[in-house]
C-alpha cells in the first residue's frame, strides 16, 4: 500500500471540498445569516487539504490504492462535511453531524432532524449541495476539474461508479467525467427552471433539484414535497427523479445520437417495467383511501419514482397505507435504480443478472449438460461478473443483516430495526413505522447512528471499496 | 488525435501505452476478453470486445471520423479487411501489419487495392535493423538521419577508454576536430544530455552523432574498431531470420543457420544454397562448439524464446564474439541483458511500435516543422528527431546561445545544403535546414515545441564540445 499516494489524493479532495463550501457561505451572506460556521470549515479543510496534497509522491496507481483511497476519501468527507454543522450549533452531537453529513453525501437523505425549518438556509444549502456532490461521485468531480489527477485515475472513478461493470464513455477517464457532469449540470438547471415556472420559490427550486439529482431526498420544509400540495411540481419531481434514476450513458447515446443501442437496454426496460408495474400495484391497494384515480396516481406515482430511485422524498405521510403497499415499496428498496446512475440500491441489472442465473440454474437442473450464457442488453455478461453480482448480492444482504442486528440493541421493532438498516445501505431515507416518512432517526443511541452512517457509505460505494479497508492484506507492506 | 488499435498483442499493447502517454484518444479492440481488462485496467483507454472485421463493432470503436486505424492482429487477413473497413467507414488514415511473406510480393497492389495507407512487416524491420547493426559492428546500436548522412550511435564505455575520467572538454585536439557531438549518455536508469564539463564514467552508454566517416574514425582512436563482419552465425530459423538471410546473402556474408525443425531446415536450404544449415538445437552448447563458434564475427540469437536468446548470447559473449545481437520481445529482459553487457538487445515488438509512432507524430505536426524521421534511443528513455525547418519556425536566424531551450532538449545537427553542421553558441537556425533534436521528454512534435515556454528566460542551449 502507498499511503503517500492515497493521502495526496485526499488531499486533492479536501481542497475541492472546501471549495464547494464557499456556495454555502455565499448563500449564508446573501439571507444575512452567521457565516462562521463555513468560514471555519473552509479554514480548516483547505489547510489540511494543502498539506496532504503536498506530499512528495511520483508512484503510479495500482487497484489496491484506488479502492482505497475511495474508502478513505468517503469515510473522511463524512467528517468533513460534518463541520459547518458542528459549527452552526443546530445539532445536539457531533454524532448526529457525522450521520447528516453521511446521509447527505451518500445520497442517503435520512435525517435527525426533528424540525428542519428552523436551520439557517446556508446550512439547509449545504446539506442539499452535499446530495448533489455525492450523487455523481466526489472522485468523479475531482477527475472532472482536476488537470492532473495523475494516470490510471480510472481505478478512482471505477471504485466509486454504481453497477455490476464499469465503462467510459469516451477514451479518456477526465473527459468521461466532465461529460458526465455536464449532463448532470444540465439536468440539474432544467429541474430547477421547471421546478421556479411551477410556482417554487428559487431557494426551494435549487433545494429540491439537489436533492433529486443526487437521489437523495433532504427537503427544507418538515413536510418534504408534500408542503406544497401542488400536483404541476409533483408530476416534475417524479419525472426529474425518474431521468436522474437512468443511466447516464442513455444521455450521451442521445446526445451522440445511437438510438437503437438505447433501444437494446435490457435494464432501461425492467426499471421502467418495474416502475409501472409497481404504480399500478400500489394504484390498486390505495385507492379505497383517496376515491379518486387521479390522487391515487398521483401519490403512488410520486411514491413509486421517489423510493426505486432511493431518493426519499414524499407528499403524503404513506404509513397510514396498507401493509401491501409496504411490502411493495421495502422490496423497491432493494433494487434500487440502474447502473450507472446517481440512485442506490442494489441496482436494476444487478437484479436481472440474479433473474437470469436463477432460470440458469433451474435449467441446469433439468439438463446437467446444457451451456448457456448469460446475456445483458444483448452481450454476453462474462463468467467473472456474472459471480460477482452474486457474491455482491450476498454480501449486501448480509450488511443489512448484520447492521439490522446492533440497531435493534436500541430496542426498537423488528421491522424499525430492519427498514431503517435496509434504508441505509439502498440511501433511500426513509423506512417504515417510527423512521417512517414523518418520522426521522433522531432516538437512535450513538452507536447506531455511526453504523447507519457507515452503511450509507457501504451501500454508496458498493461495499467492496468500504471493506477493502478493512481487509488485512491491504495494509500489509508486501 | 482519435486512434483505434485493433489487436491487443504485444504491439498493439505496447503502441497504446506510448500513444496515451502523449494524450491521445486511444480505443483498443479485441476479441480476448483477458487482455483487454489487463489493458483497461492500467491504461487511460477504451476498449471494445469485437472481431474487427464487424463493421459494427468498428462503428462501436469509433472509426467513423478517426485519424487513424492500426490493425496489428495476429491474423494478416483480419488486418486487411480491418483496414478496408475502416477506410470506406470514414478513418483518415489507416496502417495494417502484414507479415506473411506471400504477401510481400505485391505489397504495392495490395496497398492499391485495400486502401492501406501504410503496411509494417515487424520481422522484415526488424532484420533491415539487424543488418544495420552488423554493418558497423563497433555501435550497440545505430540510427540514420537525412538518407544515412548522419548516423547516431551508442557505445558502452570500458574500463581502459581514454574518455573515461576526463569532463568532454578537456578531449585531445584530435577528437575535438571530428564533426562528432555526445549528445545522450545512458547511467544506470538515468538519461543525462551532457556538456562540456560532464566527466564520462566506465559503463556509461554514450550516444554520439555525426557524419559517418567521423564516427569511424573516432572509433579507430578508441581503438574499438571492428572490420566488417564476413560471417555470421544465426540461431533460430524463423521469419525474422528469412528476411536477414535474403539481405546479408545478397551483401555476400557467409551465413551459417542452426534450426530444431528438420523440414524447416531443408527450406532454409532450398532458399539459400550458400548458407550452411544446421539442423539441431541451438541452445546446445557442445553443438555450437562443434560448429566452431568462436571463429565467428557476429552472433544472431534470434529463437521463439526470450530465455534461451539470452542465455546462449550470454555462451557467445564468453566466447569472445565482436558482436552479439539477440532478439527479445520481453522489456524488463532487456534492461537486465543490458545490465550484463549484452548491449544489442532488439525487439521486434519495440521496433514496430517505435515505426507506428513516427507516423503518428509525423501526422500531428501542422505548424512550423515537418518530422521527417524519429528514433527512440535507451530503451525509449530518450528521442532522436529530424525536422525540416519551415518558414513557420520561430526564432529563425537568432544564435542559438540567445535562445532558451526546453530543458532536455538537444539540438545535435544541422544539415544545411551539403554540410554538416555540430552547432555552436553562435550558430543559428535557417530555412530548409534539416535539424536533429534529441528530448529526454517525449511529446515533441514540431519544432516550435523544443523552445521554452517564454517567460523563463535562462536555459541551456545543450554542451558542446
Amino acid at each position: 500500500m502507498n499511503l503517500k499516494l492515497v493521502f495526496k489524493v485526499v488531499g486533492r479532495i479536501l481542497q475541492i471540498e472546501a471549495a464547494a463550501m464557499v456556495l454555502p457561505l455565499a448563500v449564508a451572506l446573501l439571507y444575512r445569516e452567521d457565516p462562521s460556521p463555513f468560514l471555519w470549515s473552509i479554514a480548516i479543510v483547505a489547510a489540511a487539504g494543502f498539506l496532504l496534497a503536498a506530499t512528495p509522491t511520483r508512484q503510479h496507481f495500482y487497484i489496491r490504492e484506488g479502492f482505497a483511497a475511495v474508502g478513505l476519501i468517503w469515510l473522511i468527507t463524512g467528517l468533513v462535511g460534518a463541520l459547518p454543522f458542528w459549527f452552526s450549533g443546530h445539532f445536539a452531537s457531533f454524532v448526529d453531524c457525522v450521520f447528516e453529513s453521511c446521509s447527505g453525501f451518500t445520497t442517503t437523505g435520512a435525517s435527525i432532524l426533528t424540525n428542519i425549518e428552523a436551520l439557517p438556509k446556508g446550512i439547509l444549502f449545504w446539506r442539499s449541495l452535499t446530495h448533489w456532490m455525492g450523487g455523481m461521485g466526489v472522485l468523479v468531480l475531482a477527475t472532472a476539474v482536476l488537470p492532473s489527477m495523475g494516470i490510471r485515475s480510472h481505478y478512482l472513478t471505477q471504485a466509486e461508479s454504481p453497477g455490476p461493470v464499469f465503462s467510459k464513455l469516451v477514451p479518456k477517464q477526465s473527459q468521461s467525467s466532465k461529460i458526465l457532469y455536464s449532463i448532470y449540470c444540465a439536468l440539474t438547471l432544467a429541474e430547477v427552471a421547471c421546478l421556479k415556472l411551477a410556482g417554487m420559490p428559487l431557494y426551494d427550486a435549487f433545494i429540491h433539484a439537489f436533492g433529486t439529482a443526487g437521489t437523495g431526498g433532504f427537503s427544507n420544509r418538515n413536510a418534504s414535497v408534500g408542503a406544497y400540495g401542488s400536483f404541476a411540481i409533483d408530476m416534475i419531481i417524479s419525472v426529474f427523479i425518474l431521468l436522474f434514476s437512468l443511466n447516464f450513458a442513455v444521455y450521451f447515446l442521445l446526445l451522440t445520437k445511437k438510438f437503437k443501442e438505447i433501444l437494446q437496454s435490457d435494464e432501461l426496460r425492467f426499471f421502467l417495467i418495474a416502475v409501472a408495474g409497481a404504480t399500478v400495484l400500489i394504484s390498486i391497494n390505495i385507492y379505497p383511501i383517496y376515491s379518486n384515480l387521479l390522487e391515487t396516481f398521483r401519490y403512488a406515482f410520486f411514491q413509486v419514482c421517489s423510493i426505486i430511485s432511493t431518493t426519499g422524498f414524499s407528499t403524503t405521510d404513506w404509513s397510514f397505507w396498507p401493509n401491501f403497499s409496504h411490502a411493495v415499496l421495502v422490496l423497491l428498496m432493494f433494487c434500487g435504480a440502474c447502473a450507472g446512475s446517481t440512485g442506490g440500491g442494489m441496482k436494476c441489472s444487478r437484479v436481472l443478472i440474479l433473474f437470469r442465473s436463477i432460470r440458469r440454474e433451474i435449467h441446469r437442473i433439468i439438463h446437467p449438460r446444457s451451456v448457456e450464457v448469460i446475456k445483458l442488453d444483448g452481450k454476453v455478461a462474462d463468467e467473472d461478473t456474472v459471480r460477482s453480482v452474486l457474491i455482491f448480492i450476498g454480501c449486501y444482504l448480509l450488511v443489512i443483516l448484520s447492521a439490522a442486528l446492533v440497531i435493534s440493541l436500541d430496542g426498537f421493532s423488528f421491522t424499525v430495526s430492519f427498514t431503517s438498516a435496509l434504508t441505509c445501505v439502498s440511501n433511500v431515507g426513509p423506512g417504515l413505522e417510527a423512521v417512517g416518512p414523518a418520522g426521522n432517526f433522531f432516538a437512535f443511541s450513538h452507536l447506531s447512528k455511526l453504523v447507519m452512517s457507515l452503511c450509507m457509505i457501504i451501500g454508496r460505494l458498493e461495499i467492496f471499496p468500504v471493506l477493502v479497508l478493512f481487509s488485512r492484506s491491504t495494509w500489509r507492506r508486501a | 488525435m482519435k486512434i483505434v488499435i485493433v489487436g491487443n498483442g504485444k504491439v498493439g499493447y505496447s503502441l497504446a501505452e506510448q500513444l496515451v502517454r502523449e494524450k491521445h484518444d486511444i480505443t483498443v479492440v479485441d476479441v480476448r476478453e483477458d487482455p483487454l481488462r489487463r489493458a483497461a485496467d492500467s491504461l487511460d483507454i477504451m476498449v471494445v470486445r469485437g472481431n474487427g472485421v464487424s463493421a459494427d463493432v468498428l462503428r462501436e470503436a469509433g472509426v467513423v471520423g478517426a485519424d487513424l486505424l492500426v490493425a496489428a492482429t495476429n491474423s494478416d487477413e483480419v488486418n486487411m479487411i480491418c483496414c478496408l473497413t475502416a477506410k470506406n467507414l470514414g478513418t483518415k488514415y489507416t496502417i495494417a501489419r502484414i507479415r506473411n511473406q506471400e504477401y510481400t510480393a505485391s505489397l504495392a497492389e495490395l496497398r492499391r487495392n485495400l486502401k492501406i495507407d501504410t503496411i509494417i512487416n515487424p520481422e522484415s524491420a526488424t532484420a533491415v535493423e539487424i543488418s544495420r547493426l552488423l554493418r558497423f559492428p563497433s555501435a550497440a546500436n545505430i540510427e540514420t538521419f537525412c538518407r544515412g548522412r548522419v548516423e547516431l550511435m551508442g557505445f558502452r564505455l570500458q574500463e581502459n577508454d581514454f574518455l573515461v575520467g576526463k569532463p568532454l572538454h578537456a578531449l585531445s585536439a584530435q577528437v575535438k576536430k571530428l564533426s562528432l557531438l555526445f549528445c545522450a549518455v545512458e547511467r544506470g536508469s538515468q538519461m543525462i544530455i551532457p556538456n562540456g564539463s560532464f566527466v564520462p564514467s566506465v559503463d556509461d552508454k554514450l550516444y554520439l552523432i555525426g557524419r559517418p566517416d567521423s564516427l569511424d574514425q573516432f572509433f579507430r582512436l578508441l581503438g574499438r574498431y571492428a572490420p566488417k563482419v564476413k560471417q555470421v552465425f544465426l540461431v533460430g530459423g524463423g521469419k525474422i531470420s528469412m528476411y536477414l538471410a535474403s539481405i546479408l546473402d545478397r551483401a555476400g556474408i557467409k551465413l551459417k543457420i542452426v534450426e530444431l525443425d528438420e523440414k524447416r531446415c531443408r527450406q532454409i536450404s532450398e532458399r539459400f544454397p550458400r548458407a550452411m544449415t544446421i539442423c539441431g538445437d541451438g541452445t546446445d552448447q557442445e553443438l555450437l562448439e562443434s560448429e566452431n563458434l568462436s571463429s565467428y564475427d557476429a552472433f544472431v540469437a534470434l529463437t521463439d524464446r526470450d530465455e534461451d536468446n539470452l542465455i546462449i548470447s550470454l555462451y557467445a559473449m564468453q566466447q569472445g564474439l565482436p558482436k552479439i545481437i539477440t532478439k527479445c520481445n520481453r522489456e524488463n529482459y532487456a534492461g537486465i541483458a543490458r545490465s550484463v553487457g549484452l548491449d544489442s538487445v532488439i525487439s521486434p515488438k519495440f521496433i514496430t511500435a517505435s515505426h507506428i509512432l513516427r507516423l503518428v507524430r509525423g501526422m500531428q505536426n501542422s505548424q512550423g516543422s515537418v518530422m521527417n524521421s524519429f528514433h527512440r534511443i535507451a530503451g525509449g528513455a530518450a528521442e532522436a528527431m529530424e525536422f525540416t525547418v519551415t518558414a513557420s519556425t520561430r526564432h529563425l536566424g537568432v544564435a542559438l546561445k540567445d535562445l532558451s531551450l526546453r530543458p532536455g532538449v538537444l539540438i545535435a545537427v544541422i544539415v544545411r545544403g551539403q554540410d554538416i553542421i555540430i552547432p555552436e553558441g553562435s550558430t543559428a537556425l535557417q530555412s530548409d535546414d534539416k535539424v536533429i533534436i534529441i528530448s529526454c521528454n517525449s511529446g515533441i512534435t514540431g519544432l516550435n515545441d523544443i523552445y521554452a515556454p517564454e517567460r523563463s528566460a535562462s536555459g541551456t542551449s545543450g554542451g558542446q564540445q
